[in-house]
């Protein structure tokens, strides 16, 4: 008896080889099916996600919530440390709010004196993180909202402070934010105070690359790193952190969203900005309100009149 | 046993979903959002390819198709991909079965080695043929070489507690060989 299932079972039969030989054509089917149609394969593995996942969600947060309540446990032997850490902070933190403050009231002087109409469809929907990638390779995280609640691709999301990452995959319940740290995150940013334009590339480390500036020669590290809106993107302005150098001379962004602990993330609502196709159309609405026509300068002279007027 | 209302490669099987349900809902928990500086092991496969080279018959082909290509999908992998390569590395050990039946532990672990480390390898050639976007070399080494560390652990736990064991002469706690 030994013998007879010595001679592979599973083999046994040409019926059973050919099984095999459909399911192996069928699984790289599926993978050749990925690589060439992507966007419908991502979508259909966000809805798989999108129903599997919440199936899990009674069992994930208490768990969740054990491990978290251990490791506070643990952070409670270092306490006093933690105190006089805290605490020489708060000092530092004292100096830059009375900073904070002074900047707050001059920018909002000189806001209103340029009558700065800030975008008021900047709005944004906050998720609860439910679970992240799974697997070491891949940064992201899957967010409690969706496209029940108006999600899209390429939104940005958010932690209180800075950048998180960007939406991509867009279930009914739960969308998937890749993190700045993904390898496959490319975010176009401003560096400021130089005006730099740059891309930081995520290289699956704590820091993303900061590649592609224009003059590197003119940034340096402790720069401050903000979105740039360039490609319609995301929205301009957006705090990602801050540039730093690392051992081998390369600039990389310390990210100021706290990467420890994402639990809460705002997704910012960003339109797709109206493209500018006809210059001459946009400069006014045809017709503004609590006025009878259109009051817009056409002489080019009379325009630059009123301006320096 | 042999008069239980479910065949017990019924209930191996079922147990072996519940296993990949469970590691893959602890792969999920949103514990640590940091890039890791190491990959720990890949479970699913240590316990797929342990009990392929025990009792071949717990691990159906269709089964072990099914729980990596879902696995594929809930962990952003390129579906499909890893799916073929744990099916044609089950196989291949489940052939060699029954003459690792009557050699070492080391010789199976090096027989379970090698078909790690050819499909890992398979992975990583193919995805570069295509062009696709893979994860740094240097943590699917180490994913690699941890799945190994951990396959005897593995393989002790599916003996002492799951109780997977090879087949012995004389052994008839099964229904047959066609399952």
């Amino acid at each position: 008896m030994a013998r007879d299932r010595g001679q592979g079972e599973d083999y046994s039969g040409p019926l059973k080889r050919l099984l095999l030989g459909v399911l192996l054509l069928c699984l790289l089917g599926i993978f050749l099916i990925w690589r060439i149609d992507s966007p419908r394969v991502e979508r259909f593995r966000a809805q798989v996600v999108d129903r599997v996942v919440p199936s899990f969600d009674w069992a994930m947060a208490p768990v969740t919530g054990a491990v978290n309540i251990l490791r506070d446990f643990q952070s409670y032997q270092r306490m006093y440390q933690q105190n006089q850490d805290l605490r020489r902070e708060l000092q530092q933190m004292k100096a830059w709010k009375e900073a904070a403050l002074q900047l707050e009231q001059e920018n909002a002087r000189l806001l209103d004196l340029n009558n700065v109409q800030l975008d008021p469809r900047l709005t944004y929907v906050t998720g609860v993180v439910m679970a992240d990638s799974g697997s070491p390779f891949r940064q992201s995280v899957l967010i409690n909202v969706g496209a029940r609640d108006g999600i899209m691709d390429g939104w940005a999301s958010m932690d209180g402070l800075g950048l998180v990452g960007r939406i991509s995959g867009v279930g009914r319940n739960t969308a998937r934010v890749i993190l700045l740290t993904d390898t496959s995150s490319r975010i176009p940013v401003t560096i400021q105070p130089s005006g730099q334009r740059a891309l930081i590339i995520g290289d699956n480390s704590i820091a993303p690359v900061v590649d592609f500036v224009e003059a590197p020669d003119q940034v340096r590290p402790g720069d401050r790193v903000l979105t740039s809106g360039d490609g319609g993107v995301f929205p301009a302005g957006l705090l990602v952190g801050q540039l730093a150098e690392d051992p081998g001379g390369r600039m990389r962004v310390r990210i100021s969203a706290d990467y420890e602990r994402l639990e809460f993330l705002r997704v910012l609502r960003s339109y797709e900005k109206e493209r500018l196709t006809d210059p001459g159309q946009v400069i006014a609405p045809l017709i503004l309100p609590g006025t009878e026509g259109p009051n817009i300068p056409t002489d080019p002279a009379e325009a630059a009149e009123a301006g320096n007027g | 046993m042999a008069d239980a209302l479910v065949p017990r490669s019924w209930v191996m099987r079922a147990l072996y979903l519940v296993l990949c349900i469970t590691l893959l809902f602890l792969h999920l928990l949103p514990l640590e959002h940091m890039p890791p500086k190491w990959a720990g092991p890949d479970f699913v496969m240590a316990l797929t390819f342990a009990w392929a080279v025990r009792r071949p018959d717990y691990v159906p082909v269709l089964l072990v198709a099914v729980v990596t290509l879902g696995l594929d999908l809930m962990l952003q992998r390129p579906p499909g991909l890893w799916a073929a390569l744990m099916v044609i590395g089950t196989q291949t050990l489940r052939n060699r079965a029954p003459s690792l039946r009557d050699l070492t532990f080391a010789a199976e672990w090096a027989s379970v080695a090698s078909t790690m480390v050819l499909i890992t390898v398979a992975n990583r050639v193919i995805l570069a043929l295509l062009m696709v976007d893979q994860a740094p070399l240097g943590l699917s080494l180490m994913q690699l070489l941890s799945t190994l560390v951990a396959y005897p652990a593995m393989a002790i736990l599916s003996h002492v507690l799951l109780g997977v064991r090879k087949r012995a002469p004389g052994d008839l706690d099964t229904a047959g060989p066609r399952l």
